[in-house]
């Protein structure tokens, strides 16, 4: 794949990699009595790896120009896989912390395998390295073929690719050994702050650029999520993560923030990261992949321009209302709860669009199970907006919050949304990437649609169960006034809804075991049937039956 | 053409700018206010800093993801107070660089756990936690007991907490290393420092049980038992409110 | 004590509303003029076509 670099972008991949690994080297020297050292060390090595990469192939034949009359996939393809390997990693890790809670010493006596340290690893593998990763790849592939250019250079879509799944193994080794910032979903520390601040910025230069090339005056809709996921995020990583480290050779900084205005900037971030990378990203994901795998255009275009602007304003109001009853200044959680009741129009305009989008191809959602995992993620993302909506009600939050009816909330959303769209969209994306014409196996397909289907409402109704019984067992008051049940009667009340989450999030596991299995075979198998005429994929075409699996 | 090309990416530019505006003022609005917020956070001239021994186990709390489970907030509702205390104030968590106000309690608040029970429960109720509560769901974190407490760089620490407004003195940070163990060592010359420098209600004990040895566990129940004690403003305002 | 958090807040609660209202309008304007309705037809059918590659 890196043999499609031209001479000069090998001689930049090596210059880079010669600065990472002196990074590595420096982090590695200074850091010897911290943990920060390994991660020069792993750094090092990882540019090492990378040197060693290049040149093996630096003598080979530069690709010829033909290469430019062609999109540029070949890091959408290495995405797509990671994007698998981070979701079974992930996944089965949040399945073992979820069994941790029902039996507690499954720990090893050891502090990396305790659930604290565990459960950071587990949501920064779901969200950044599987969401993360299905974002990038899928984005490279929208921004082509909606801009109709390719990618402006070959090297930096790898390097945005590569470091941001280096910036991910960072985090996920960082947690186990202890490294943390303790801010929810920001949990990293500055080392590797700044870094993902530097591949994120090539990240929206690539898109800058290649937009900068495009057919079309117009940019489509789907590229304006891209970019407000990619934009905004950034904005919001900066501002959480300011923070001043004990010295050049500690992994452990302290936040410039305190008390009460840490807690609002952790929740601004932690609000909007689920707005823009789990919200407007996947709606950008959505906004592609639902018209073409439908073969229908989008039900109202300018539905989709009005959600759009709603998302992008509302949401930034709406972080406060995690902080419901603190000591955050009442005027600023009224204003985070009004603002997330309005965020329900936009949100529900969104599913609307969606769903409206496949009215009329309903047969093509029964036979498909593609589709139909697209179908019910628009479901599940108008169910999720509403309940957070409900749940942002301060009367509401009073019950539901500290318990586990706001993780089932997550997960309605995590689940059935961000995940269900993604396999939806790879399941579409993989045969036309790889030239096949359809998956390997479409009745496998099928099989992981029914394993997540099940998993995520398993899981959903389980916490929802919990959450509920466990906030009204907290608040309780018996004849005599004072409280019913000690937190421990709570305690054991929940026992039988953690076994049933944690088959729930098993289902969900070995469904998407089952999916990186048939993506896998589809790369390995050569399709017998290839359609001759074709160089390129037999892409979308306007009622395209012809990629259409049946879904048995 | 060049006309063209320009005109075109300036659009990609204007969109660009449109989402960081839209986007950025709901931050601005809602965020900004709070910063000028020292004037509606409640003074607490009383409040004392953590000593480096309390920071060091705090720093031990946030290693582990202490905070995934246990909230430190107790909010201002009439079941939280009568479970777990005064309901929290601004102002306790005016030196907490991070915030551990949690969002989940899968096990119960910690805000004011310090002092409720003894330092033998919590280093047996560490070293596995089903030992006292059978039903626990909790991990064991027996290591704690057994790792040496890293002393050598919490001047280091204080200094970076001087650097983000935290009001410890030159004294505090020079002499970092020795009230770490001196407050874990009440017998030893360096305890009366500790005291001097943090005030006489600090904690000075043999946290773990274990005399002459600074163990990781010395610090984290240092630090559990000063949770809810940095003042006492909480319970004044509570006292203010009944009368 | 000093003005300036009053005044914040002030601000943040007025303009904030007037802004809101800006910018719900702008933005409805900009959907609903009409001669943007043949660009988003054409976008919204641009993703069915098959193409062969990129333009240039």
């Amino acid at each position: 794949m890196i043999g499609q670099l031209t001479k000069a972008e090998r001689q930049y991949a090596l210059l880079i990699l010669l600065g990472l690994a002196l990074c590595g080297l420096i982090f590695g020297i200074a850091g010897k009595d911290d943990p920060l050292g390994i991660h020069g060390a792993l750094i090092g090595v990882a540019a090492l790896a990378g040197i060693f990469k290049v040149i093996s192939v630096y003598y080979d034949p530069e690709p010829g120009d033909e290469r430019l009359t062609r999109y540029y996939d070949d890091p959408t393809k290495f995405g797509i896989v990671l994007a698998m390997i981070w979701a079974v990693f992930g996944l089965f890790i949040g399945d073992w912390v979820a069994w941790l809670l029902v039996k507690p010493d499954f720990t090893f006596n050891a502090g990396w395998a305790s659930f604290g340290r565990l459960r950071p690893v587990h949501t920064t593998s779901v969200l950044f390295g599987f969401g993360g990763n299905a974002l990038i790849a899928t984005s490279y592939y929208v921004l082509q073929r909606t801009s109709r250019a390719r990618l402006p250079d070959q090297l930096s879509p790898w390097f945005v690719l590569l470091g941001y799944n280096l910036f991910c193994v960072l985090a996920v080794t960082g947690y186990m050994m202890g490294i943390t910032q303790s801010k929810e979903y920001a949990e990293p520390e500055w080392y590797a702050d700044i870094w993902l601040l530097v591949v994120w910025v090539v990240y929206f230069a690539i898109y800058l650029r290649t937009l900068a090339r495009r057919k079309e005056p117009h940019i489509y809709v789907a590229n304006w999520y891209y970019m407000a996921f990619i934009l905004v995020i950034a904005i919001l990583h900066i501002v959480n993560n300011l923070a001043v480290p004990v010295s050049f050779g500690s992994a452990k900084s302290y936040s410039l923030f305190s008390g009460v205005q840490d807690a609002m900037t952790e929740w601004w971030y932690g609000h909007n990261a689920v707005a823009f990378f789990l919200t407007a990203g996947f709606l950008g994901m959505m906004y592609y992949f639902v018209p073409v795998r439908a073969g229908r255009p989008i039900y109202s275009y300018r539905m989709s321009i009005i959600s759009f602007w709603g998302i992008t304003f509302f949401y930034m109001w709406a972080g406060s209302h995690h902080l419901h009853y603190t000591a955050l200044p009442q005027w600023v959680q009224t204003l985070g709860m009004t603002f997330s009741l309005m965020l329900l129009i936009p949100s529900w305009a969104s599913a609307a669009n969606a769903l409206l989008t496949l009215n009329g191809a309903w047969d093509k959602v029964r036979d498909d199970a593609t589709l139909r995992f697209m179908m019910v993620a628009a479901v599940f993302y108008g169910i999720t907006t509403f309940e957070g909506s409900f749940l942002a009600i301060r009367s509401v939050n009073s019950l539901s919050h500290y318990t586990d009816w706001t993780v089932g909330h997550v997960h309605a959303g995590a689940l059935g949304w961000v995940a269900m769209i993604t396999f939806g969209s790879i399941y579409t994306i993989v045969p036309w990437l790889w030239k096949r014409d359809r998956m390997y196996s479409p009745r496998l397909v099928e099989v992981h649609f029914w394993f997540a289907l099940a998993g995520a409402v398993v899981y959903v109704f389980a916490m929802w169960n919990s959450g509920i019984i466990q906030g009204l067992m907290w608040r309780t008051y018996n004849e005599s006034g004072t409280l019913a049940y000690s937190f421990v009667d709570s305690l054991i009340a929940m026992h039988p809804y953690y076994i049933a989450r944690a088959i729930g999030g098993l289902l969900f596991l070995i469904g998407g075991i089952v999916g990186a299995y048939n993506i896998w075979m589809t790369i390995k198998t050569e399709s017998k049937i290839l359609p001759q005429s074709a160089v390129d994929a037999p892409e979308p075409a306007l009622g395209g039956e012809a990629v259409l699996q049946p879904g048995e | 053409m060049f006309g063209l090309h320009y005109r075109l990416e300036r659009k990609a530019i204007g969109l660009t700018l449109g989402i960081i505006l839209v986007a950025s003022i709901g931050g601005l609005v809602e965020i900004a206010p709070l910063f000028t917020i020292h004037q509606t956070v409640e003074d607490a001239p009383d409040m004392r800093v953590y000593t480096p021994l309390e920071l060091a186990g705090r720093n031990i709390y946030i290693r582990e993801g202490c905070y995934a489970c246990h909230s430190q907030m107790i909010r201002t509702l009439r079941d939280e107070v009568e479970r777990y205390g005064p309901y929290s104030l601004a102002v306790e968590s005016k030196y907490d660089h991070p915030m551990l106000w949690g969002s989940k309690r899968t096990g119960p608040d910690l805000a004011r756990i310090g002092g409720k029970y003894s330092d033998e429960w919590h280093v047996a109720h560490l070293n596995n936690p089903r030992d006292v509560l059978p039903v626990s769901v909790m991990p064991a974190y027996s290591w704690l007991l057994r790792t040496t407490l890293r002393t050598d760089d919490l001047n280091a620490h204080l200094k970076a907490q001087r650097a983000v407004g935290v009001p410890y003195t030159d004294d505090m940070i020079a002499n970092a290393n020795k009230d770490a163990y001196g407050q874990a060592a009440p017998d030893s010359p360096y305890a009366d420092g500790v005291t001097q420098r943090y005030g006489k209600a600090t904690n000075v004990r043999v946290f773990d049980g274990k005399p002459g040895e600074l163990t990781e566990m010395d610090a984290l129940v240092a630090y559990l038992q000063v949770l809810g004690h940095l003042t006492d403003a909480a319970h004044k305002t509570v006292a203010d409110v009944a009368r | 004590m000093d003005p300036g958090h009053d005044t914040l807040v002030w601000f943040s609660k007025s303009f904030g509303l007037f802004y809101l209202i800006a910018l719900s309008i702008t933005t409805v304007v900009y959907a609903y003029w009409p001669s943007n309705q043949k660009a988003f037809d054409h976008a919204a059918k641009s993703v069915l076509h098959n193409e062969d590659g990129p333009w240039r």
